[in-house]
């Protein structure tokens, strides 16, 4: 090759170079990572889909036999607690989360405000975190296993339970004890939109107030535009959190059927009914709220 | 509108300004008071119903204040629950499984926020996906697997190896938020800093040692501070886990504490260890108060730089 050719091939070879020297020190940073999402997810997950379509021959080295769809019809026409705790589940997911996106942002904004006592409003506000994930939160929720309560949310007070009557009353306990329990588990939410809101420009709200904006104007042209990538993290966030969370009978459910029941291969595909509908859920999410997202313009 | 009415009586119309404010501001406070009554209702009634006497307990006049404070409850609860032995293998397993979280999250962070490699797209997704796919989906494979490699059942400090080894892989108790949240952050910062690095000659690893992380002390904090609480209050896994009575985690205790009240429809209940002492409701209250105490502890101390960090961090700023 003539020497001319040579200067010529240079600049894109060692750009290609470059790029992929920059590609190996990447996955240099990322062999914990991918070591452990091959062992510890990748893997148990193949193995979770493998057993919701098989039925277990041997426990020893999980020897399993390939039975189609039967656990999965097994499920749905066969155990009778299954559909109903599913549809419970969802039904409260779609009532949960817009609730708890709403308060939490409110919240948000009220402790957002210069004032007094600013750091106890926050602290108080994360408390149910710390007291939150675990068993703890379970049992003062009173929604143990065997229902019994330590602590009911706050009660209609009596007068006013004497002057609307029995079912209106109900109906007022359900909100409020839906929604005692819903505030409980927005901590996390809050914070993230307390972090949303600092982030916002004060400038733009000096703007809007020099042309004569109203608070109540900032808060719709300014405010929720700007939070609605916060808004979309947190919802994906919600559902997830209610998902997971121990206090969901479905989960409870499928720990039954795995370490009490010990039907390995009906839990996975349970857990996997469960799961695909929480992915429909966020993507879900995402698909409709996409579109209202505010882009601040800064390529990822 | 307003320059009209001004004109007619300015002085009336200024003190009707005053009041508006000052009523607003009476009725922001009190939403605000109620609304953190509702968040520190639980953690209120835990406190006063863990001071408690046996015959206040019954006493239905007895709501909010007890007609006098016992702190036996306390002293009871203590012994009961083992706390001095199980304290220290949460704080060990909380430790070293927020210490994973922090090394393999912000490596993993860093290298999806700063570089461009083949199947990076592929490979954030599954980030995402390890974000939404919750542990009792996986639990039985990996039971099975870590009863394969012999790490339950070992009566040793090995227990704690189910917990403790995923974080340093960046898996564990939420890690695909940790790496989300180390990531947004790393994308935040100006190349600058890297490139004067690399031109003067500094390798990957140590740009990201001594360059990087020590920037990165917003995420750091509160990645820390959310695994600690995360992981000391989680009870699912280590119930699921950990088998030797010796090597119980704090929370899971609690359910114990809990089926032995429920036994008997809440009336007496000889303690074998303390003879003759009844456990009642509050000494359970004072169990998971104490349960709970040095990680409220704590948040205490870190709570303003707590939420500093979340602001500083970059975590809105998808």
């Amino acid at each position: 090759m003539s020497v001319q050719g040579k200067a010529l091939a240079r600049k894109p070879r060692k750009k290609m170079g470059i790029d992929r020297k920059r590609s190996l020190e990447a996955y240099i940073f990322l062999i914990p990572w991918l070591i452990g999402i091959c062992v510890f997810f990748a893997y148990p997950i193949f193995t979770s889909i493998r057993l919701s379509f098989s039925k277990i021959t041997s426990f020893k080295g999980l020897i399993t036999e390939w039975v189609g769809l039967t656990n999965y019809e097994y499920i749905f026409f066969y155990d009778i607690n299954f559909v109903p705790t599913f549809l419970q589940v969802v039904l409260d997911t779609l009532l949960n989360t817009p609730l708890c996106i709403v308060f939490s942002l409110v919240i948000a904004i009220l402790i957002n405000r210069k004032m007094v006592g600013r750091g106890f409003f926050r602290t108080a506000f994360f408390i149910p975190v710390l007291l939150g994930s675990g068993y703890i939160m379970k049992q003062l929720l009173g929604m143990g296993a065997d229902g019994t309560t330590i602590t009911t949310g706050i009660m209609v007070p009596r007068l006013i339970a004497d002057l609307l009557g029995v079912s209106i009353t109900e109906v007022v306990q359900g909100f409020l004890d839906r929604i005692t329990v819903v505030l409980w588990k927005s901590g996390v939410q809050i914070v993230l939109f307390l972090a949303g809101l600092q982030g916002i420009s004060g400038s733009l709200y000096e703007a809007a107030k020099v042309d004569g904006a109203t608070e109540w104007e900032m808060f719709w042209k300014i405010t929720l535009p700007m939070i609605t990538p916060i808004i979309l993290m947190n919802i994906v966030y919600t559902i997830v959190a209610f998902f997971t969370d121990g206090t969901n009978p479905m989960v409870d459910y499928i720990y039954k059927m795995n370490f009490t029941n010990q039907m390995y291969e009906s839990a996975a595909a349970m857990s996997w009914i469960y799961f695909i509908f929480a992915l429909v859920l966020c993507g879900a999410a995402i698909l409709l709220m996409r579109r209202h997202v505010y882009d601040s313009g800064s390529k990822n | 509108m307003s320059t009209v009415t001004a004109k007619g009586g300015g002085r009336k119309s200024k003190a009707a300004r005053i009041a508006k404010t000052f009523s607003l501001r009476l009725g922001f406070y009190f939403l605000l008071c109620a609304l953190s009554f509702i968040f520190l209702y639980p953690f209120i009634t835990m406190i006063v119903k863990s001071l408690m006497t046996d015959d206040d307990l019954y006493n239905i006049t007895v709501k909010w204040l007890p007609s006098q404070a016992t702190w036996s409850n306390y002293d009871i609860a203590f012994r009961r629950m083992r706390f001095k032995a199980y304290v220290w293998n949460n704080v060990i397993v909380c430790g070293v499984a927020t210490l994973g979280h922090i090394l393999s999250c912000s490596l993993t962070g860093y290298a999806f926020a700063r570089y461009r490699f083949r199947l990076k797209n592929f490979l954030f997704a599954l980030v995402i996906l390890m974000m939404i796919v919750p542990v009792q989906v996986i639990i039985f494979p990996l039971y099975k697997q870590y009863s394969d490699w012999g790490w339950l059942n070992t009566k040793n400090i090995l227990s704690f190896l189910p917990l403790v080894v995923p974080t340093f892989f960046g898996m564990g108790l939420n890690g695909g938020f940790f790496i989300f949240l180390f990531r947004q952050f790393f994308m935040g910062l100006p190349y600058e800093m890297e490139e004067a690095a690399r031109v003067d000659g500094c390798g990957p690893i140590r740009t990201y040692a001594r360059i990087m992380l020590p920037m990165a002390q917003a995420p750091l904090l509160v990645c820390s501070v959310l695994s600690l609480v995360w992981h000391w209050n989680d009870y699912f896994e280590p119930g699921v886990y950990i088998t030797a009575p010796a090597y119980r985690m704090l929370p899971s205790v609690l359910p114990n504490l809990y089926a032995l009240l429920n036994q008997e429809n809440h009336t007496m209940i000889q303690v074998n260890e303390l003879e003759g002492i009844v456990f009642n409701e509050a000494m359970l209250m004072a169990a998971t108060f104490l349960c709970i105490l040095p990680i409220l502890i704590a948040y205490l101390i870190l709570q303003r730089r707590f939420m500093e960090g979340v602001e500083r961090s970059g975590l809105t700023g998808m």
